[in-house]
């Protein structure tokens, strides 16, 4: 068990040095001078020279790569080539808000997921089953952006329940979470559903109800407990794809998350703060996928790295 | 009860009274999404196949003078802000969506199933290196990668295809060696392997078609998923390039017109749902359809 | 297992009828997509609130920077004008006003600039403005180690001198006749000497900044919002609202559905559709601000295919712009009448190029043409209705026979591949906006000189014209300013006529606010004046 552990974390560091290597390269392969594009048009050839010096363009690629991976091991995630201030503090002013956003949808999805799905396995082929099937399928195919708007214009504009895009209430939370919970909730609904189904199919659980054990007991004790390997992975696969996937829910909703901080460091070929923001991003994914693992290894003893 | 009802269903016997493929459409057929999934991407192929025959409009040429009509007669979807017809680039746009769909999945395949069948029956360092750089690959969010290839290689169709593509590798990487980690300890591939069938027989005889069932379900569901961030890229502007009608391009380009004109958001975002739920209901029906434990190995 | 339960017969008609309504209720929600121009369920009348006063702004991006010396956008810009000030400021119809300056006066020679200062000024921290803290400011501007794109402007001082707490001189390399205009630039705003040091500011990282400005700035949340309070001790005439909050907004779409709601006041650069909607919409007004963004299609010069002026000509000829504007661009600009916006100085009308394809084709044959196919690039949300409007246009091109091909990408790489040197630029014509930072012809003309082609600068269509670069040359020197429009004038002529561009329109800059809101203006350079809006 011990050696298992070990050797997952092992390869979650390879994992994480395998993908600050790839992003440095990706990242300085895209077309377009970062320099000129962070002076701007008006900005004559002294200054854009002056700021390539800055972000240390000028040195060669091996040597950039070297300073940027042992300013990042002691924690330096370097400087932001677009306003100046350290990475490190730009992705701290944003990440309770990716934090809040992924929290409150993931508990949402899973809360709702897992009982949809408990519900749909349990009265398969019954109305509500197709129902809560029906919604799956929805969830999963609906384009982000379009339900984040339709839920604005109905619940802000129309109705004014709600605020329409900001940060500054509680209730600003709602909206944005509903959108991304959205298709999160279809997954593990169905994910929950199919699992769930399987167990309960078993043998065992034939011969805990032919026993007498009561419904109740049977669905959760048994049931869900063993059907719960597949539903976190997949929850943990959502969690990591939210960082990311939330760029969109993010920009419509004006919610000042990690999302959109990236697409906008692309854009502007920030480099540092790309580098920084997908090896965070990266670094949680994961972590994530490293508790699951350990988690699988606790519930099942028979898991070994093979 | 379970076990009687198995066996007596001899007809999901290779080499019994129906073949597989016979059976496994006979599942498929009694699940009624199942069912309206196919006939929904048939209804799509058709679109796209049928385009020229279905309307006289061209899905290219501007007429001003036409912009941002309403839904009508003459124009059942209305026309987009260069008085282009939308039903027509929709069917259009069917063409590109599903191209790129398939395609993308297909690039996955190619690169994706060699790999994880590799990884999964040598094991040892080979699969080490490739579970890396499968974790490295899945550690990126899906559409920045797809950006990044995309901005690295160019716009357009291709590169479009090849960035997507790209992205859906590590799941198929995933499900082979998955299924290859288990089959490798079957005795009959002991058995073969005793007998001295290369490794590379032994493989693709029984390994992969053993895999192939979760194989095809999951390509049909990535069909889904790559048109849904093939859709992303065109709504940002850097997938296929204009006028070439293409939906998540119509979606992006239609976003602003969403107070002034919805139709030009409803009817291009409607197209995407429907086709992304069309192969989510086929690869349900198609998991259900060829339940492994159904089948004698 | 499944098959099993496969055998059951199904149920189809209740989930049959479940998809339907929840389709049904999904296209009815699209369907009644509200048009601005309804007035939805407008809010209560609030009663006049008894407790502080706050004007609240969506804006679209958030802030690079919060230092004036290291302004790279206007909009950002815009908000740091209700901070901090500059010697001199602009009004509405682009001439030069009294801001920290009161008077002053260009030496006969050109070399030097003398400004008496207003008196009794202080900045929010209590310190006094005075000339040392101007020279202070341009001293700190013109330091290499600080982080200034915009730099360039202020290029020919030499030097500043504070001749006395009331007087500043600043001394030229060489006559600057331009320089006045770009000290309205926000990059030239006077800071307080003692909040370089103070509240977490340093000479190089100046993210608190303090100036003279109505308001101060009190909180910043990176990617939500940055509030400003009312300064007490304000040296002009108070503004209305005790507060002032940007809040950062990326989605126009959803900036018109704050207004709506009545979360915020007023808002910049709504959906350009939604205009005409928003026009006719009782609850808000619609501003279209004339600003100095000219908008155009530079032609590569240099390709073989373009080298012909009668070929560029003719490609003028051939758009309709009028017709653009009014259904792309949905009335958001204005033909352009010359090389530049008429609210630059050095302005000089020359003839326009009106839709005439008969014209066109016939100077594409006299130049032998015929058969044209060039790549057409443009950004996409770079500008408003870049890319539909650069369809549009490849669609008239096409009337005249001229195959253009349009391709998009994002503005690093569309930066790059436009700025590329000779020997690797591929392009043949591209979408490009000019906005000067400062209201003078200089900022405009030198897209067409010489030595500012790429690689070195940004005049990318390659032209090349030893009068126009000689004419440029005297005219940045002419102390005179009438001899100098008329040097401008003649350049500007001849640029016209040689058509290294496409020349499309002056877009507009929209602005909409609540109707229940008055006093809001605009400066012509694409900013909004909102400072002293109050209520109806």
């Amino acid at each position: 068990m011990r050696r298992y552990i070990a050797q997952r974390m092992a390869a979650a560091l390879v994992t994480l040095i395998g993908v600050s290597l790839l992003i440095f390269m990706l990242v300085r392969l895209l077309p377009g001078d970062p320099a000129r594009v962070i002076a701007g048009l008006l900005a004559d050839e002294r200054e854009v020279e002056r700021i390539r010096v800055q972000m240390g363009l000028n040195r060669p690629l091996p040597q950039q790569y070297a300073l940027f991976f042992t300013h990042f091991i002691r924690g330096d995630l370097g400087t932001s080539a677009r306003t100046g201030q350290p990475v490190l503090k730009e992705l701290l002013a944003r990440m309770p808000y990716s934090l809040e956003l992924a929290a409150v949808s993931t508990l949402l999805a899973v809360v709702v997921g897992v009982a949809a799905g408990v519900l749909a396995a349990t009265r398969r082929n019954t109305p509500l089953d197709y129902l809560i099937s029906l919604g799956t399928l929805i969830g999963i195919s609906m384009p982000v952006y379009w339900l984040g708007l339709l839920l604005i214009i109905l619940f802000a504009v129309k109705l004014h329940w709600l605020p329409a895009a900001g940060a500054d209430q509680p209730a600003s939370l709602i909206l944005p979470a509903l959108t991304l919970a959205a298709f999160s909730v279809a997954l593990i609904t169905r994910m929950t559903r199919a699992s769930l189904f399987d167990v309960l199919g078993q043998d065992y659980i034939r011969t805990a109800r032919a026993k007498g054990v009561a419904q109740r007991v049977v669905v959760y004790r048994h049931g869900l407990r063993n059907a719960m390997v597949p539903i976190v992975t997949v929850i943990g696969l959502q969690l990591g794809g939210l960082v990311g996937g939330a760029v969109l829910t993010e920009t419509v909703f004006g919610w000042p998350g990690l999302g959109q901080l990236l697409v906008n460091s692309i854009f502007s070929r920030d480099f540092p703060m790309v580098q920084g923001l997908v090896l965070t991003a990266a670094g949680m994914i994961i972590l994530i996928n490293l508790g699951v693992d350990l988690f699988y290894a606790y519930v099942d003893p028979r898991i070994h790295f093979s | 009860m379970h076990m009687l009802t198995r066996a007596s269903t001899s007809a999901e016997t290779p080499g019994g009274d129906e073949s597989w493929a016979a059976a496994t459409w006979r599942r498929f057929r009694r699940r009624r999404p199942a069912v309206a999934g196919l006939a929904l991407i048939a209804l799509f192929l058709v679109m796209a196949l049928a385009a020229p025959l279905l309307s006289h409009y061209s899905p290219v040429d501007q007429d001003l003078s036409q912009a941002l009509r309403s839904p009508s007669v003459h124009h059942l979807f209305g026309t987009d802000n260069l008085g282009r017809d939308l039903a027509t680039r929709l069917l259009y746009g069917a063409r590109l969506s599903l191209l790129m769909g398939v395609l993308a999945v297909a690039i996955g395949l190619a690169v994706g199933l060699p790999l994880g069948a590799i990884s999964g029956y040598y094991g040892g360092v080979v699969d080490l290196l490739v579970q890396r750089l499968t974790d490295i690959l899945l550690s990126f969010p899906v559409l920045l990668l797809a950006l990044a290839l995309v901005a690295t290689l160019g716009v357009g169709l291709q590169n479009a295809i090849i960035a997507v593509g790209i992205s859906t590798i590590p799941v198929f990487i995933r499900i082979v060696r998955g299924s290859v980690l288990v089959i490798r300890e079957q005795t009959y591939v002991e058995a073969a392997r005793s007998i001295g069938n290369s490794d590379w027989r032994i493989i693709w005889r029984h390994v992969l078609s053993n895999a192939l069932a979760p194989i095809i379900v999951q390509a049909s569901l990535s069909i889904g998923s790559t048109i849904l961030v093939a859709a992303g890229l065109g709504f940002l502007g850097l997938g296929v390039q204009p006028p070439t009608p293409e939906w998540g391009a119509m979606l992006g380009e239609g976003k602003q017109y969403i107070f002034a004109a919805a139709n030009l958001v409803t009817f291009p975002g409607l197209a995407i749902f429907l086709a992304v739920l069309a192969f989510n209901l086929l690869g349900d029906g198609l998991q259900d359809a060829l339940d492994p434990r159904l089948r004698n190995l | 297992m499944n098959l099993l339960l496969g055998l059951r017969r199904h149920r189809s008609g209740p989930m049959l009828g479940a998809g339907l309504l929840v389709l049904s209720l999904l296209l009815s929600a699209c369907g009644s997509a509200p048009a601005p121009a309804s007035p939805s369920a407008a809010p209560a009348p609030t009663p006049a609130p008894a407790g502080p006063t706050s004007f609240r702004i969506a804006i679209g991006v958030d802030l690079d920077s919060t230092d004036p010396a290291g302004q790279t956008t206007t909009t950002v810009s815009n908000l740091l004008d209700y901070a901090v000030e500059t010697l001199v400021k602009l009004d509405k119809d682009g001439n030069l006003k009294p801001g920290l300056a009161d008077t002053w006066q260009v030496a006969g020679d050109g070399l030097s600039i003398t400004f008496k200062l207003h008196s009794g000024v202080k900045f929010q921290d209590g310190t006094a403005m005075d000339a040392n803290a101007v020279k202070f400011s341009f001293d700190r501007l013109l330091n290499p180690d600080v982080k200034s794109p915009q730099r360039s402007t202020f290029n020919s001082i030499k030097s500043v001198d504070a001749v006395d707490p009331a007087t500043v001189r600043l001394n030229l390399k060489e006559p600057a006749p331009y320089l006045l205009a770009g000290l309205t630039a926000t990059t030239s705003a006077v800071i307080s000497p003692a909040s370089v040091t103070a509240g977490g500011n340093t000479m190089t990282n100046y993210t608190t900044p303090v100036g003279t400005g109505p308001y101060s700035f009190k909180e910043y949340v990176k990617g939500s919002k940055v509030t400003l309070e009312k300064f007490k001790d304000y040296w002009g005439a108070k503004p209305y609202y005790d507060s002032v909050v940007f809040s950062i907004v990326p989605e126009a779409g959803t900036r018109e559905t704050l207004l709506q709601a009545g979360q915020v006041d007023m808002i910049i650069l709504p959906n350009t559709p939604d205009i005409p909607a928003l026009q006719k919409n009782p609850a808000v007004k619609v501003l279209l601000a004339s600003s100095n963004r000219t908008i155009f299609v530079a032609l590569n010069t240099r390709d073989a295919a373009l080298q012909d002026p009668r070929v560029r000509q003719a490609l003028n000829y051939a758009v309709n712009k009028e017709d653009i504007i009014k259904n792309v661009l949905f009335g958001a600009a204005e033909p352009m009448q010359g090389p530049m916006a008429p609210s630059l100085f050095g302005y000089c009308q020359t003839n326009a190029y009106p839709y005439d394809p008969d014209k066109a084709k016939s100077l594409l044959q006299q130049a032998g043409a015929t058969n044209l196919s060039l790549k057409f690039m443009s950004p996409t949300g770079r500008y408003v209705q870049d890319f539909q409007a650069a369809q549009a246009i490849a669609g008239y091109l096409d009337k005249v026979g001229v195959k253009a091909q349009v391709s998009t990408s994002d503005w690093p790489s569309y930066v790059g591949a436009i700025t590329a040197p000779p020997d690797k630029n591929a392009t043949q014509m591209h979408v490009l906006g000019w906005a000067p930072s400062f209201l003078d012809a200089q900022q405009a003309m030198v897209q067409f000189q010489t030595d500012n082609n790429p690689p070195k600068g940004l005049a990318t269509s390659f032209y090349s014209n030893a009068q126009v670069d000689s004419t440029l040359a005297q005219a940045a020197k002419e102390v005179n300013p009438d001899k100098r429009k008329q040097l401008y004038c003649d350049a500007e002529k001849q640029v016209w006529s040689d058509a290294p561009w496409i020349f499309l329109w002056v877009q507009s800059f929209p602005i909409v606010y609540s109707a229940k809101v008055t006093g809001v203006s605009f400066l012509p350079n694409e900013k909004f004046d909102a400072i002293y809006a109050k209520p109806q």
